[in-house]
């Protein structure tokens, strides 16, 4: 029994299925920008995982580097995102994106 | 014309408590995530989403540097965590339809307590984490101000637009609509039978 780079990898895909569902499917703004965050957070871990257990790595901590960088955007796109959320509330009092619809 | 690979090939985790904390982790992760996807209370998935990112950060800390693990846990969880507890606050009060007792509070302590306990095995029986004792990050700070200085330049950047932009959109009065050429006023203030 091992843990190597198809299991990070495989729960990642998972991961990040998850957050397109949440972007796809859910009403909520809050909900959406949760899933833009778990694709985020998937990518993230996909980079880890090839910088610990890929035959590529030729610098372990290339990967770390990279997922910095993607978590600071995640955070930057979280922000900009509520405060757009805040104004549809603001707007329509409800956080759905359709509220506006009909 | 052969690859030639320099140095030992990174190697698959074989201690079995380490393997079965990251398996344990993988799975509550996946199921953090579907919970705060599924949930009805936006209260309860904003603490899955934390919860789900804190468990993110326990993976860090068994496959990657241990700076890594700290950034992820006091950065990214506490900041997301914060923004989306603050929109919470400005929006629905933070109300939860939950009690403080019920199944899914009972269910998380329940969950939260056993990976605790297994973390508390993990450390007493093998020799993780190394990392956290043994010169923590001086090689990613080296990666990072060496190999990647545009980036973090590029990185500055887009952290300072995105707080301007959101500040400059909260402290818009309202958005403009699209039906009727925009509005000064907030709803609360517009009279109750104009609406269209």
């Amino acid at each position: 029994m091992s843990a190597g780079l198809n299991l990070v990898l495989a729960a990642s895909a998972v991961l990040f299925a998850v957050g397109a569902f949440a972007v796809v499917a859910r009403r909520s703004a809050v909900l959406m920008l949760i899933g833009t965050q778990f694709m985020f957070l998937a990518g993230s871990i996909a980079f880890v995982a090839f910088g610990r257990f890929g035959l590529g790595a030729v610098n372990a901590t290339a990967g770390a580097a990279v997922a910095i960088f993607a978590s600071a955007t995640a955070v930057a796109e979280l922000a900009v995102g509520l405060a757009m959320a805040a104004l549809i509330y603001r707007e329509h009092r409800s956080l759905a994106v359709d509220a506006d619809r009909g | 014309m052969p690859v030639l690979l320099i140095g030992a090939l990174p190697q698959p985790i074989t201690e079995a408590p380490l393997v079965i904390l990251i398996y344990a982790v993988l799975i509550l992760m996946v199921a953090g995530a579907l919970a705060s996807v599924l949930m009805r209370s936006t209260l309860l998935a904003t603490g899955a989403f934390a919860a789900t990112l804190g468990l993110a950060a326990l993976l860090y800390l068994t496959i990657a540097p241990f700076l890594l693990f700290a950034v992820q846990l006091l950065v990214f969880t506490t900041i997301s965590a914060a923004l989306l507890v603050g929109l919470l606050r400005r929006t629905t009060g933070l109300e939860s339809t939950q009690e403080p007792f019920s199944r899914e509070w009972i269910v998380a302590a329940g969950v939260a307590a056993a990976v605790l306990a297994l973390l508390v095995v993990v450390v007493a029986t093998t020799s993780w984490p190394v990392r956290a004792t043994a010169n923590p990050g001086a090689g990613f700070w080296a990666t990072l101000t060496n190999s990647y200085i545009v980036g973090l330049a590029v990185l500055v950047v887009i952290l300072a637009s995105a707080a301007l932009g959101s500040g400059l959109l909260l402290a818009a009065p309202t958005l403009p609509s699209a039906r009727g050429g925009g509005s000064a006023r907030s709803p609360s203030s517009r009279p109750r039978g104009s609406r269209r």
